[in-house]
């Protein structure tokens, strides 16, 4: 059937419309990664030539200058205990409050006050966090990051559970109360695997989201030992205006974690920003 | 008794983390309002409304507010066509072209927006003003916020765009059909079907896209700095300024708290207008 389709001219100008839209959207990167190919001289003679060969330097030398593994290291310690600590307590909180915010006041007074949370700008957050986190000496430090990370995901992850926990049958939790399980351990071996979609969701658009933030890190991590990949490159671009080959290739390098994780995570982070809307 | 307690043991991890990183530096911050805390040192006195008042008299802040306005409009408006003429590309005939291209206009959302600018930026000094013979719009006072508002555009399209897309999904054919029946061209149909049943899509994407244009920081710090001469500075850098630039956290508290205010308000007016005009099916 389908070999047989007519050509129409709708059909025509989308994939044209199509196509054009690709190459603007992909073009930047296109460039990015001609340039982290080339050297000084090559580079000099003009944006668009290909290189003459495949130039490696750029990325020992940037991976070099931009302490690249060092950077790594921090971002894997914020990122991933972050995102663990957000999927255990965004999925209790969510299931509480999906069970028993109909007859629990409050439990429906911190769902407001979550949504509400929702709203509010980071700007607002940055200075007393500046204080506190002076005050605590927990400025410049990984767990106190991962702290800040953690609590400022809380409300939306726990929302984003709060609609998916409604949505599975209350009976098969009832069932293992009967059986002698104490609500605790039947959340954890009943309902928990149950969430899983919601939890992949969850994470992917989370380590996501911390693995690229620049608001709290810019705050807190200002010692050159403690820096994520992010405020360094922020620093580091500053730096290397001129060397674009070199600064190139340290982004290239930088990406391909955000690349891998997008190429397993797609489907859960497309499926959950197309519920979430739904809902919101 | 116990079986009473489980419920609120579910909540509290997450309401500790949730409590420590945003409810106490919210109220905090009420309270630093109201003082000339410079950021540094550990004393400060209480100074009542003069922060609130400084804000009407400050002539640095005008330049700021009038571009964050700026942002917000020609963000909004870029933001929204954008996305929805993506999402109206991937949800075409053609599969394997739709899942192509909407993998490829998603790419950008993974980037930091250090990691976009930068890129940007790159494109703008040696590409964009080398095709067109102009000069680097970063650098230009009249377009760099035009120019920033393409790189956010860029960076960020992809959710919307996802967002436009479940609404295109849930239209029914039908609906489609009869029009064509009726003789609706595709201007017709798009203008008469589909923009009033997007409008819970609109309502979403509108919100969040004028909202975090508001709040624009971190592409513009990145790209410019708030540069050239302050013509893309933003509230939220200038809050920023007022910490770690001009030592003065008080005032620029009071900034935020006033900005902040301002924000949820037009948030709550914004979604509710578009509410007002959601279509039943």
């Amino acid at each position: 059937m389908k070999k047989h389709r007519k050509i129409t001219p709708g059909g025509v100008i989308e994939v044209l419309l199509t196509t054009v839209t690709v190459i603007l959207f992909i073009f930047p990167l296109y460039l990015a990664v001609l340039t982290a190919f080339k050297s000084k001289p090559e580079m000099s003679k003009s944006v668009l030539s290909l290189p003459q060969g495949l130039y490696l330097d750029n990325f020992k030398e940037g991976m070099k200058r931009s302490d690249f593994f060092h950077s790594l290291r921090n971002s894997l310690l914020v990122t991933f205990p972050s995102v663990a600590l957000i999927v255990l307590c965004a999925s209790m909180s969510g299931y509480a409050i999906a069970r028993h915010a109909h007859k629990t006041v409050a439990l429906r007074i911190l769902d407001k006050t979550y949504l509400a949370s929702l709203m509010i700008p980071f700007q607002i957050l940055m200075i007393p966090v500046y204080r506190i986190y002076k005050s605590l000496n927990l400025l410049n430090s990984l767990p106190g990051m991962t702290l800040m990370l953690t609590g400022t995901s809380i409300a939306y992850a726990s929302f984003l559970y709060v609609g998916f926990v409604k949505s599975i049958p209350k009976e098969i939790e009832e069932s293992a109360y009967m059986d002698g399980c104490s609500e605790m351990k039947t959340f954890w071996l009943i309902t928990f695997p149950l969430l899983k979609p919601v939890s992949a969701t969850v994470a992917a658009l989370h380590v996501m989201w911390l693995w690229n933030d620049f608001n709290i890190s810019i705050i807190l991590l200002q010692k050159e030992a403690v820096r994520t990949i992010t405020v360094k490159q922020f620093y580091f671009f500053g730096q290397y205006t001129a060397e674009y080959g070199l600064a190139f290739a340290a982004a290239i390098v930088s990406m391909i974690p955000v690349v891998i994780c997008f190429a397993f995570m797609q489907k859960y982070i497309v499926n959950g920003i197309a519920a979430g809307a739904v809902k919101s | 008794m116990k079986k009473k307690m489980t419920k609120y043991l579910f909540v509290l991890p997450g309401f500790c983390f949730f409590a420590f990183a945003m409810l106490i530096p919210f109220v905090m911050g009420i309270n630093i309002a109201f003082t000339d805390w410079n950021g540094v040192e550990t004393q400060f006195q209480y100074v009542g409304l003069k922060n609130f008042m400084d804000i009407f008299r400050d002539a640095r802040i005008r330049k700021p507010f009038w571009n964050t306005l700026e942002f917000a409009l020609i963000g909004t408006v870029v933001s929204n066509v954008v996305s929805l003429y993506l999402a109206m590309l991937i949800n075409g005939k053609f599969s394997k072209l739709n899942h192509v291209s909407r993998t490829v206009f998603f790419i950008p959302v993974c980037f930091s927006s250090v990691l976009t600018a930068f890129l940007w930026k790159f494109l703008y000094r040696e590409f964009i003003s080398e095709l067109f013979g102009v000069r680097n719009l970063l650098g230009d006072p009249k377009w760099v916020i035009p120019a920033i508002v393409v790189i956010g555009v860029w960076n960020g399209a992809g959710i919307n765009m996802l967002i436009y897309l479940s609404g295109l999904k849930n239209i029914p054919l039908e609906l489609y059909e009869a029009a064509k029946a009726d003789g609706a061209n595709v201007i017709q149909q798009f203008v008469k079907v589909t923009l009033p049943l997007l409008m819970p899509a609109f309502s979403v994407c509108v919100t969040l896209t004028l909202t975090s244009w508001l709040k624009e920081f971190a592409t513009t710090l990145s790209a410019t700095g708030g540069g050239p001469g302050g013509a893309s500075k933003t509230v939220s850098i200038y809050v920023y300024e007022n910490l770690y630039k001009y030592y003065k956290a008080g005032y620029g508290q009071a900034v935020s708290l006033l900005f902040s205010i301002c924000l949820i308000v037009i948030g709550l007016c914004v979604s509710s207008f578009f509410r007002k005009r959601e279509v039943e099916l």
